[in-house]
């Protein structure tokens, strides 16, 4: 087994504090979610666009109500993390802005935010357009 | 700057980058499909819907690049999660088939479901 030290602002398991470690525990744990919801994503999807326009038409009925509306958020809100976090994460593979790390953590934070309030408000207007 | 050290044979350089050139693949076709699904088509989601989104060759291969990349990259994820927790030997082995396994049998069924849809 090859064991090599290298700089990293990465943080892996077994390193245990700061930003950096709670910049790596929620994209690990937002990457397990999505990993999962992947898997349920096409069967579902598949399942019913295989059993016909009916059945199809249905599981949208199901999955525009309200409740789903708000999961479909939650479900957003890993999916922005991951997706942001890993530009991040991306940089740092590049050399890029390691030192900034921290900083950089911040600034994934604020633009996840951001984009989350624009699909809230999209989201929650619906759900009031559907009750009138 | 830390140091940290890191086993750098549990991945495989090739899967690692994989990992990353199908991350950049999700970031364009998942904004695309998320924006299409969820803030453009809200509320008027239906087959005929989808139908007429998959009349286009654009969004035929945004969605086919995503059933790759995007199964690539969750189990190969998982893969990498669970590499951290005591798989080795033949273990990895057994979970790098099984992983393998699971994504062409889930792609053949993404597949199969879109071809209705592709085909008429």
């Amino acid at each position: 087994m090859s064991v090599k030290n290298r700089e990293t602002a990465n943080v892996g398991a077994g390193l245990w504090k700061g930003a950096g470690m709670w910049a790596w525990l929620f994209h690990r744990v937002s990457g397990v979610v999505l990993a999962l919801y992947l898997v349920a994503h096409i069967w579902v999807i598949s399942t019913a666009a295989a059993a016909g326009a009916d059945d199809f038409d249905a599981m949208f009925k199901t999955l525009e109500s309200p409740l789903f509306i708000v999961l479909d958020l939650a479900l957003l809100a890993a999916v922005v993390y991951h997706a942001i976090n890993g530009i991040r994460v991306i940089l740092f593979d590049l050399g890029v802005a390691i030192r900034q790390q921290k900083a950089l953590w911040w600034v994934v934070i604020g633009a996840s935010v951001a984009v989350m309030a624009v699909f809230a408000v999209i989201s929650f207007s619906y759900i009031a357009s559907q009750g009138s | 700057m830390r140091q940290e050290t890191v086993r750098l044979d549990t991945g495989g350089m090739w899967l690692w980058l994989l990992q990353r050139v199908t991350a950049v693949v999700l970031l364009l076709g998942l904004a695309a499909h998320v924006i299409a699904t969820h803030a453009l088509n809200l509320g008027d989601l239906s087959y005929d819907n989808v139908a007429g989104r998959l009349a286009s060759g654009f969004f035929v291969a945004v969605d086919f690049s995503l059933l790759a990349a995007g199964l690539f990259h969750g189990l190969n994820g998982l893969r990498m999660v669970l590499l951290d927790y005591g798989f080795t030997g033949r273990a990895k082995t057994f979970l790098s088939w099984a992983l393998l396994l699971v994504g062409l049998a889930l792609f053949a069924y993404g597949t199969w479901a879109l071809w209705p849809w592709l085909t008429s």
